[in-house]
């Protein structure tokens, strides 16, 4: 029952999309500016940053949708993928 | 940087990102030995801007699985339970192995990557491509949570995706069908490099400047490999990878008896 999740695969392609393009065209943007100007290497570190964060935001956006369908279960699964993730942010700093 | 080698990493993350999703494996293990063995970066950053690599072709390509409904989504966080946790865990302790105990670990597993993908090429001869996929339940939670948790630890010791490990354990032992364990394993790769990344970040291992057009390069090139993969044999893209990373771990190994990764 749970595998064709139309709203759930919708939400979450929707935002790795978001996330991969628009790394995309800060990192191209950022690439060819750095060729004129130097501070097109900003622009690029913005694109890489929204790369890194992607994958946080696509737990967050599951947590999110699994919330709204009342799935409390995996909810509190992607909440839990979400600690990790940031624990592991500070403990690398 | 130049623009001449800005323009070279451009279009080597464009062939690690398109064989990579053409062929179905990681373009990951040809990116980081190419770093070390050419662009002279020391193990952990090769590692590092891997890992962001690997981001990018899971988050380009995962988009477009997910989107199709082949990706069990479900399944797939509840594993990253594990792989996140074996990331967490690998990307610490990398940080204290040295450069060279890293290189060795690598071009061993570059060496079992070329021998699987003799394997795979040779399977890929007689199978079928675009089948429906068959009703299943996910079964046997404890044996994927324990692939989930290696897979992790090479994610966070390599900087590679670990399907290798978790597609063989879902298909077998969960009795999830083949194009979805790839396609959510697919799916769960970004997260678990995101994982590893932020710790490699933190130590300072994720050089922007390499990373960048690298990046750029493998976006474009894992897409247009996800576009044409069914219309393609990866019987020969699969043998053409075999020779890179055969040719790499040759290299690898003759750097370490000559002195090299330091």
């Amino acid at each position: 029952m749970n595998r064709q999740d139309v709203a759930a695969d919708r939400v979450l392609s929707l935002t790795l999309k978001f996330g991969a393009y628009t790394a995309f065209a800060l990192i191209v943007a950022g690439l060819l500016l750095q060729l004129a100007v130097p501070w097109g290497t900003k622009v690029t570190a913005v694109g890489l940053l929204v790369l890194l964060a992607t994958p946080a935001l696509r737990i967050i956006a599951a947590c999110l949708q699994f919330l709204h369908e009342r799935d409390f279960k995996y909810a509190l699964v992607s909440f839990g993928v979400l600690a990790i993730v940031v624990l592991a942010y500070v403990l690398g700093l | 940087m130049t623009l001449a080698a800005m323009l070279l990493l451009v279009a080597i993350g464009f062939f690690a990102g398109g064989f990579g999703a053409l062929a179905g494996v990681g373009g990951g293990i040809i990116v980081t030995p190419l770093l070390a063995i050419y662009f002279g970066l020391p193990m952990h950053q090769a590692i590092g801007v891997t890992l962001l690599c690997v981001i990018a072709t899971s988050t380009a390509t995962s988009s477009m699985y997910v989107e199709r409904h082949v990706t069990d989504v479900r399944l797939g966080m509840t594993l990253e339970l594990a792989t996140t946790v074996g990331a967490l865990i690998a990307a610490l302790v990398a940080h204290h192995i040295n450069r060279r105990t890293l290189a060795i670990l690598f071009a061993g597993f570059l060496l079992y990557s070329a021998i699987s993908m003799i394997k795979k090429a040779w399977d890929s001869r007689s199978a079928k491509k675009e089948e429906g996929i068959p009703d299943y339940t996910p079964q046997n939670y404890p044996a994927g949570l324990a692939a989930s948790l290696i897979a992790g630890g090479f994610s966070g010791l390599l900087g590679i995706g670990g399907g290798p490990v978790k597609v063989p354990v879902m298909l077998l032992f969960m009795k999830v069908p083949l194009r979805v364990a790839a396609a959510t394993s697919n799916f769960m790769i970004g997260v678990t490099a995101a994982t590893s990344a932020y710790v490699y970040w933190g130590h300072g291992d994720v050089r922007l400047d390499i990373a960048a057009p690298l990046v750029a390069g493998v976006f474009t090139g894992s897409l247009l490999g996800a576009k044409i993969s069914p219309k393609i044999r990866s019987f020969y893209i699969l043998m053409l990878l075999v020779c890179i990373t055969g040719w790499l771990a040759a290299e690898m190994i003759y750097k370490l008896f000559t002195g090299g990764f330091q």
